[in-house]
Formats: C-alpha cells, structure tokens, sequence
C-alpha cells in the first residue's frame, strides 16, 4: 500500500495540478491579502510623483511568463494614467513588442490616456548593455522611431526627453536576470531609480538590491500584482492568479508533506 | 596577426572604456558615448550570427537524418512564415500578429506551463528530508510558498485564533498575526539576502578579475581555436 503510494502514477497528480488551476479560476474566491513592505513603497513612489512626470516601463519577459508581469504592467499603468504620469515603454526581448504593444494601448483605452501624449511605446532594439547605456546618453540614438515607426521627434511625449535625465523610474518587468543589468548600467552609472516587477522565481535574487536601496520598490510575483491591485482598489488579473497560485501552492506543501510522511514510515518499517 | 589585432584591439577599448569610468573630460565622455553607438551597430550582428547558428545545426540535423530530425523541418517552416510575413509587411502587419497571437504566445505560454504538473509530481517524488540541510531547505521553501500566497496567512491567523484570549485585540497572541508572510520575509531578508549578498560579491571579484585577464591577454579562449 505505502509503496503504491510513493510510485502513484505521476498523471494523478497531474490531474490534481489541472484542477487546482481549473476550479479557483472558474470559482474565484477572495483572499485577504497583506500589502508587503516592496509593493508599498514602489505604491507610495509613483503615488508621490506630480502630474506629468514620466515613468520607463521595460518590458522584460516573454510570452511563456506574462501571466505574472503583464498584472502587474497593468495595475502599474493604471496607477500611472489616473495620476497624469506619462509611460514610455520599451523592451529587451526581441519576441516581445507585439505583446507589450498590445498590452498598452489596450490598458491606455481602458483609461482614456492618449497615445503620443500620455504613452508610447519605442519597442525593441538589440543588444541589452548598448541598449541601457545609449539610452543614458541619448534615447534617440537608440530609438529613432517609436515602434509604429514614428520618428521619435515628432511624437510630443519625447518633446523634452534626452536621456534618463528627465525619466523619473523605470519600472523592469522582468522574468530573467535583467533587472539585474538595469541596475548595475542604469542606476550605477547614471542614476536612474529603478523598481522591479518580477517573476516569483527571481524575488529571492531581488532582495540585496532593495536593501541597498538601489531598487526604489518591487512587485513579488503574482502576489506582488495583487498587492497593487489592493491598493488601487482595483482587483484585477493579479488578484485571480494569486488565488489561483494560493491553491496550486498548497497541494504542493500537502504532496511534499505526504511524500515525507510516508518515506518516514518507510524507513521505519525497514529499521 | 589573426589573433594579434583582436588581442590589439581588446587591450585598446578594455582600457579606455575603464579610463572613461574615471574621467568626466568631454574627450573621454566623447569616446564613451562614441564606442555606445558602434556598440548599438555591432549587436544586430549578434542576431545574424544566431540565425545562421540555428540554421547551420538544423540543416546538419536534417541532413544526417538525426534523431527527430523531422522537429528541424518544423523550426525552418515557422522561421520562413515569420520572416516572409514580418520582414516585408512590419511586425504590425494583421498577419504577423494573428500569427504571433495565436501561434508563438499560445505555445509558449504551454511550454512554461507544463512546469507546474512537473514540478508538483517531482516534489512530491524526490523532496525528503534526508540529511539536515535537506531538512533545513524543506522548511524554508514551504514557509516562503505558503508566505507567498494569502492561504497561509489565513491559516496561521486561524491557528491563533484558536488560542484562548486571542479575541482581545491587545492580547500578545495577536502580535504574531499574519506570521506566514512574516517569517517569508525574515527568511527572504536576513539568511536569503546574506547568502545573496555573498554571490553577488564573490561573482563579481570573479567578473572584475576575468576582465582584467581578457584586456591583458592572459585569457584568449574566447578567440576560440586554431591560429
């Protein structure tokens, strides 16, 4: 019995997978959900900054990871257009423009902000070190054109942006090791404060850099998505994926217990 | 002279670009912002020399009719559509996009999905508590998933609220309210941010000396072989 058990068939827990994701996303059920001290700083930063300030929002993942970055580009967004802060978007994944470029302008709609004014979105341009440290000295040596081909000249946003000068963060949504570039280039080199959005795999990685201070705030994962949407009051994608997340979380921590359970008992009946 | 101008040259920029660290003279930031640029000329080369790669491993892969080589058949078709469809037309193009929407994302998103079903049944199998360490590292990983997520606040505050008194708000019980994502962010700060601090530091004795080794030309492998 205890051995059938240790070699279940590996398709039940599969099964098991598939309906924790299935079920609390069909039946959302809320959570409370604690705001940690990363999510509210980054919050009361962009809540700080007056009307018609600019934010850069690097998007940094691909599409096997948006379903934690993009809640988070989301609720950043959002936050930014009702307070009058303007976003200029840009990102270092060459498989990435489509989908940040969607991503915008249909957060932009939903909030009435205006493309050229409000936002832009330059795309993508190769190289990651060339890249953050043109940008440095001059954005338009880097981005000529927006990513609708737009000679960044003409679009009035840009009107009185040079370099990172005149940008107020960057927001790294990020799935890898970027937000780790960003900050040694960006913020090492020309001060540029940067804030993180990042997958939950990298949160642990995050962690010297908000203690130093060279990260000014950080979206944890999906937890950290849902956390903003809470303080915006705003429960959005992040919310359901953490419920999602909270349900997945948990058969694993039982799975793990139960394994450990019955490897005990083995090893017991064998002593 | 193959290997004496790359060396030459390698010495020559690895220099300056350090120099121009230390120097604000408007001749050192004139270089600085001047190699940036031949730096943002260089890099799309790194794309061509990576499709190139790609191409010359699957055509090998075809060729010698190596283990599911028909996937390599797959990889070209999915490359020459994009291609013929982004390159002419822009990557704003209906097409492109319905291809990239609704072929490249859903596949992806697949891909990195099916981690989830790996990584409970591996959990589950391989996971024990065989030495200490092991046993320290258990722990840890399911106090940070369960501070992760809102369920383990939930359960810890409902485990405190069986203790007798913890209905009065001033009670000390209830300064150990919301002691799942608490402890997550002990374990993230002081013993996670310690050992992070120490990677950090340690790779980046490493980089800094590497470097040094590559402008002197000590450190030559990534010439590659031959003369």
């Amino acid at each position: 019995m205890l051995e059938k058990f240790m070699n279940m068939d590996r398709r039940i827990i599969f099964i098991l997978v598939a309906l924790v994701v299935i079920i609390p996303t069909l039946i959302p059920v809320r959570l409370p959900i604690t705001v940690s001290e990363p999510t509210q700083k980054l919050y009361d930063f962009i809540e700080e900054l007056p009307s018609g300030s600019t934010i850069m929002m690097a998007f940094d993942y691909g599409p096997s990871s948006l379903a934690e970055p993009e809640p988070m580009a989301k609720a950043v967004m959002q936050h930014c257009f009702s307070k009058g802060v303007r976003v200029i978007g840009m990102t270092l994944y060459p498989n990435t423009p489509t989908l940040a470029d969607k991503l915008m302008r249909k957060i932009a709609d939903e909030n009435n902000a205006v493309y050229g004014q409000d936002y832009v979105f330059l795309g993508y341009r190769p190289g990651t070190l060339p890249v953050i440290l043109g940008m440095g000295t001059n954005i338009a040596n880097v981005f000529e054109t927006d990513y609708a081909k737009t000679p960044i000249t003409e679009i009035p946003i840009m009107e009185n942006i040079t370099n990172y000068d005149q940008i107020d963060l960057l927001l790294d949504l990020s799935a890898g090791s970027l937000t780790e570039a960003w900050i040694i280039y960006a913020n090492t080199r020309y001060g540029l404060k940067i804030a993180a959005g990042v997958t939950a795999v990298i949160i642990a990685q995050m962690y010297p850099y908000l203690q130093s201070g060279q990260l000014v705030g950080m979206l944890p994962g999906y937890l950290g998505a849902a956390q903003y949407e809470k303080l915006l009051n705003a429960p959005g994608d992040g919310t359901v994926g953490l419920n999602t997340a909270s349900f997945a979380h948990l058969l694993i921590i039982v799975l793990v217990i139960l394994g450990n359970v019955a490897f005990f008992i083995r090893q017991e009946r064998e002593a | 002279m193959k290997r004496q101008v790359p060396l030459a040259l390698c010495f020559l920029f690895g220099i300056a670009m350090i120099l121009t660290q230390f120097s604000p003279h408007s001749y050192s930031q004139a270089v600085y912002r001047e190699v940036i640029v031949w730096g943002l000329i260089i890099s799309p080369f790194a794309l061509v020399l990576a499709v190139a790669t790609l191409a010359q491993t699957h055509v090998s892969r075809i060729r010698f009719r190596s283990e599911h080589w028909q996937y390599s058949i797959v990889v070209f078709v999915g490359m020459i559509t994009m291609v013929c469809v982004g390159v002419p037309f822009g990557p704003k193009n209906s097409v492109f996009e319905w291809l990239y929407d609704n072929v490249q994302v859903p596949m992806d998103a697949t891909m990195f999905s099916l981690l989830a079903f790996f990584i409970a049944s591996a959990a589950f199998r391989a996971f024990r508590a065989r030495a200490f360490e092991a046993t320290l590292l258990l722990i840890a990983a399911m106090i940070v998933m369960l501070g992760n997520v809102p369920v383990g606040d939930l359960f810890w505050n409902k485990l405190l609220s069986l203790i007798p008194g913890s209905d009065n708000p001033e009670s000390w019980v209830n300064s150990f309210a919301d002691g799942a994502s608490r402890f997550r962010q002990w374990i993230l700060d002081i013993p996670n941010g310690a050992a992070r601090r120490g990677i950090i530091l340690g790779v980046s004795l490493g980089v800094i000396s590497q470097s040094i080794r590559i402008i002197l030309g000590i450190e030559r492998s990534y010439l590659g072989g031959g003369d």
